[in-house]
């Protein structure tokens, strides 16, 4: 399979494709959107898309199992940014009342 | 079956890229997190699919949810400033980007020969193999993520309270 072909039927490509997509709606998200739980999403996005890509090789090379133990260092991290970054998003919204990322440009108040 | 889950996980990822509410984009994500668990079950990969439901769409985006709900601002601000050519750059440079990275792998030739060469059916990951390497060959890898987990908690909780 190659071509189109390959992503409308699930080859190698298809799933490149897919995460590369993923990975530009997540950079999107990060540059064009104000709010930083909606740029959080988008780092989410980013993340996952890496996952995709990841894995598919790994289906692709023969089902090795190393990158699925990859994988679950990948998310042990991304549950701990997460949970430190809404930690960090809480916190800045106590202290200047607001979620927007051009207000919050400066450390001083 | 490959194209339907494909198209769950972009459009769910794209309506949070354009939702202005901030709930229902969170709630997009859930959709687009559901639709990266089906493309791992397409590959082979139950384990990962589990774990990426359980994990993302069970924990991370709850806990996502949890502080848009807490912090009540639902709406996006308004701009403090426009910045009309910076958004627009950086809008021509994610098009550029995708559009070059998409064309570079359609081009690879190494791709392409790995996308022949594996697209023979493989054993499906099972929950037994993934165990074996993990703790045969990363056990120091597994204990520093149990480590970095306990100091993500110690350290959002010393963030978010007031006075410890």
């Amino acid at each position: 399979m190659t071509g189109m072909d390959a992503i409308l039927h699930g080859g190698l490509q298809g799933y490149l494709v897919v995460a590369l997509l993923l990975f530009a709606i997540g950079l999107a998200a990060v540059l064009l959107r104000r709010t930083l739980l909606m740029q959080f999403m988008g780092v989410e996005l980013m993340l996952n898309a890496a996952n995709v890509a990841l894995l598919a090789f790994a289906r692709f090379r023969g089902g090795d199992l190393q990158a699925t133990v990859f994988y679950l260092f990948i998310i042990a991290v991304a549950a701990c940014e997460a949970a430190v970054g809404l930690a960090l998003i809480i916190g800045l919204y106590r202290h200047r009342d607001t979620t927007d990322s051009d207000r919050t440009a400066s450390l001083k108040q | 079956m490959f194209l339907a889950f494909a198209l769950i996980t972009l459009l769910g990822a794209l309506g949070m890229l354009l939702q202005k509410n901030i709930i229902v984009a969170g709630l997009f994500m859930v959709a687009a997190f559901f639709g990266i668990a089906g493309l791992f079950v397409l590959l082979a990969n139950p384990v990962a699919a589990a774990l990426q439901i359980i994990v993302y769409s069970g924990a991370i985006m709850v806990l996502v949810l949890f502080v848009i709900m807490m912090l009540n601002s639902h709406e996006e601000e308004a701009a403090e400033f426009s910045r009309p050519i910076q958004r627009w750059l950086s809008l021509a440079l994610v098009l550029a980007l995708a559009v070059g990275a998409v064309k570079l792998v359609m081009a690879s030739k190494g791709v392409q020969e790995l996308a022949v060469r594996g697209a023979a059916t493989s054993p499906a990951v099972t929950l037994q193999g993934v165990g074996a390497v993990l703790f045969a060959d990363h056990l120091l890898g597994f204990e520093v993520a149990g480590l970095m987990l306990l100091a993500a908690m110690v350290g959002a909780v010393a963030l978010t309270k007031r006075n410890l």
